[in-house]
């Protein structure tokens, strides 16, 4: 039981960080169908970012990812006008194409400018832990998942009440019936898509201190974006917060009982009973 | 009309250039050595120990007088720690720039990657550090390994085991590659022939460092001891986490590799949580063999840190090429081949070597513990230095 309850905790953890990446996502694929397979690259481009405040200029990543958040609202941003919009309404091969040629320059990029290394950031924090009975929290980890908390809160609060917020929501409903309600929609799809980014560059500076930092950091979370936006119902920004949770709290107990190897078969198997039995998501209303 | 003859004329000028490019690499006034190794990527810091090696033995070499009457220079691929970059590496070094030898890679899965390239173009190979036994199974006449391999790590940290207060239940955690598969399979056999019972094995993914759940389920079984099969940052991480989940084995032990790295129980290593883990280790500053202190003497002169025994080993793989084309008074792949198979080096640094009949170096292997941040060597008796610790304090008294 023990175990059970700090395998969930764990999972928790990293779930809230996989929550973040996971609304980042969805803001892109969910809410403008675009089928962004760059997200693990903006991810890494974060992580690279709080990564050099820290190894140049001696920030710590829980203030530098705020930092790299600034930096990949930005960078989505441009890449939305010069990039994205072109191809937008085109097929989603286009779009595959397009991200997948983004993603792979990133990754190439910074390999070239930062070379193959593995990076640790070996902050004091990360070496604390907290104990409370039989368990124990790294102090790192619970740092992050307070700080992720907050941002899924206030994304939600700004999508729920703000304008914008709720015109985002009306765009993600019908992209065309939204304009004739006086919404401005390719100004709100390049915010949508800049904030996407930005919560990516927030969620890889937080990751830091967690993580390994190598160029091929982010291939992995790309796939995991899209199992969690599946999860939490397309289009469902507050869905892809739950989904990030679960599949947190199913790959902390799959290492737990099955093995660590698994841990990754059990994303997609998720994803495909989701896809299969429940398209519209374990948490979603709408249909997809 | 003009035009085209003068840019025929470039072409020409340019084909020229090129020609007589290759053939100054072909020949020269240099013997070239061909060096796979990981400069780059998650090996980075054992690329760093065989470079370092290398480039002492080369001046070494060359203060000498060089081989054949010409300078030794090294012709260095980066593999980037990835077994296809590996392959590219002999691609590169035999058909672009036509070495005749080849040392490396670091890792047994870099290794065991190359080995058919190597054969295929019968370039001889010695290996360095590619730990995994497979790597000795391709029956391939053209290769040679320096280090001693997983079967030797199991047996003697068995055998220390067995000398130290024989415990009953072990748990192995691998990295999921050729060397942790390797190592693991050979500690399986040889704990279940020594009659300790296995109450877990697990294995993980290096790169994604969240450990915590095998570590939970090691936990669960409680064994007495653990035998880490891993690299530099998954061993760093590994003691970290095995603290945060309050992880109390008797015995830390390890089959070297990331828990032998001259940064392992430094600060840009595990630093405290590195103390009193068991590794087995393949050379030590103090080994008795003649060379071992001026090496790393020279060692730390150059780079300002202590060499780990992956130093060693390409230093010694270095020594073993150019005895070997001394001996041939050739750099022909075929000479050097042979004469390698019946070398017999009795004082070098490593301790002697010669190559049996499957180009294996029988070499001993040491039992290592960190104390206060240094290895010290505590099995077998006749090279101890240190007592051992046993057992490792709990981390609540720590």
């Amino acid at each position: 039981m023990i175990a059970f309850l700090q395998a969930c905790a764990n999972g928790l953890l990293t779930g809230a960080l996989y929550a973040l990446i996971g609304m980042g996502l969805a803001l892109i694929f969910g809410v403008q169908r675009i089928v962004n397979f760059a997200h693990g690259a903006f991810l890494m481009v974060g992580m690279y970012a709080t990564f050099l405040l820290f190894d140049k200029l001696n920030i710590n990543p829980y203030y530098g990812f705020m930092a790299a958040g600034v930096l990949l609202f930005t960078f989505g941003y441009l890449l939305y006008w010069v990039l994205i919009k072109p191809v937008q309404n085109k097929s989603p091969f286009m779009q595959i194409l397009m991200t997948t040629g983004i993603a792979l320059i990133l990754t190439d990029g910074a390999q070239l400018i930062f070379g193959a290394d593995y990076h640790q950031t070996n902050i004091e924090l990360i070496n604390r832990t907290l104990r409370y009975g039989p368990f124990s929290l790294n102090a790192a980890s619970l740092l992050s998942f307070g700080i992720a908390g907050v941002l899924i809160v206030a994304l939600t609060m700004f999508v729920r009440r703000n304008l914008t917020g709720q015109a985002l929501r009306a765009i993600a409903q019908n992209p065309e019936v939204a304009p004739l309600m006086g919404i401005n929609v390719l100004r709100i799809q390049g915010l949508s898509f800049a904030l996407g980014t930005g919560l990516a560059g927030l969620a890889g500076g937080l990751l830091l201190p967690a993580l390994y930092l190598f160029p091929g950091v982010g291939e992995d979370y790309t796939t995991k974006a899209f199992v969690i936006v599946v999860l939490g119902g397309m289009g469902s920004i507050e869905g892809a917060a739950l989904g990030g949770l679960l599949l947190g709290v199913a790959e902390s107990l799959t290492s737990l009982y099955v093995g660590n190897q698994w841990a990754l078969v059990v994303d997609f198997a998720l994803f495909l009973l989701v896809l299969s039995f429940k398209p519209s998501g374990i948490f979603g209303r709408q249909r997809a | 009309m003009r035009r085209k003859t003068a840019l025929a004329s470039q072409a020409v000028f340019l084909c020229a250039l090129l020609a007589t490019g290759c053939q100054n690499k072909g020949g020269g006034d240099t013997v070239r050595i061909g060096v796979i190794t990981s400069l780059t990527g998650s090996l980075a810091a054992f690329g760093e120990a065989h470079k370092n090696g290398y480039a002492i033995a080369r001046d070494e070499i060359n203060a000498k007088g060089g081989l054949l009457g010409k300078k030794v220079e090294l012709d260095i691929y980066d593999d980037q720690s990835k077994p296809d970059q590996a392959v590219q590496g002999v691609s590169k070094l035999v058909d672009q720039d036509h070495v005749t030898i080849i040392l490396g890679s670091y890792s047994s899965e870099n290794t065991k990657a190359i080995l058919p390239a190597v054969t295929q173009r019968q370039i001889p190979l010695i290996m360095p550090t590619a730990t995994a036994d497979n790597v000795m199974e391709s029956k391939s006449p053209w290769v040679f390994r320096i280090c001693a391999g997983a079967n030797d790590y199991a047996r003697t940290t068995i055998a220390f085991l067995k000398d130290a207060g024989a415990p009953k239940t072990m748990a192995i955690i691998y990295e999921n590659t050729n060397f942790g598969q390797s190592n693991m399979k050979s500690m399986t056999a040889a704990a279940k022939q020594a009659g300790i019972d296995l109450v877990a094995v697990e294995s993980y993914e290096a790169k994604s460092p969240d450990y915590k759940a095998v570590l939970q389920r090691v936990k669960k079984a409680n064994p007495e001891v653990i035998y880490f099969c891993s690299y530099l940052l998954d061993a760093t991480t590994l003691m970290r986490q095995a603290r945060e989940m309050d992880l109390n084995p008797k015995y830390y032990t390890s089959a070297g590799t990331g828990f032998a790295a001259a940064e392992f129980p430094t600060e840009k290593g595990a630093g405290k949580n590195a103390e009193y883990t068991f590794s087995v280790s393949q050379w030590l500053a103090e080994a008795k063999w003649a060379g071992s202190k001026e090496f790393d003497a020279e060692y730390f002169k150059r780079f300002n840190s202590h060499p780990a025994y992956h130093a060693m080993e390409a230093y010694s793989a270095l020594r073993v090429a150019a005895q070997a084309i001394s001996d041939a008074k050739s750099a022909e792949s075929d000479k050097i081949r042979d004469a390698i198979k019946n070398l017999n080096m009795d004082m070098t640094p490593f301790g002697p070597i010669r190559f049996d009949a499957i180009g294996q170096n029988q070499h001993p292997v040491l039992i290592t513990q960190v104390q206060g941040g240094k290895y010290r060597v505590v099995y077998p008796a006749e090279a101890a230095d240190s007592k051992a610790i046993i057992p490792a304090p709990r981390w609540s008294q720590r």
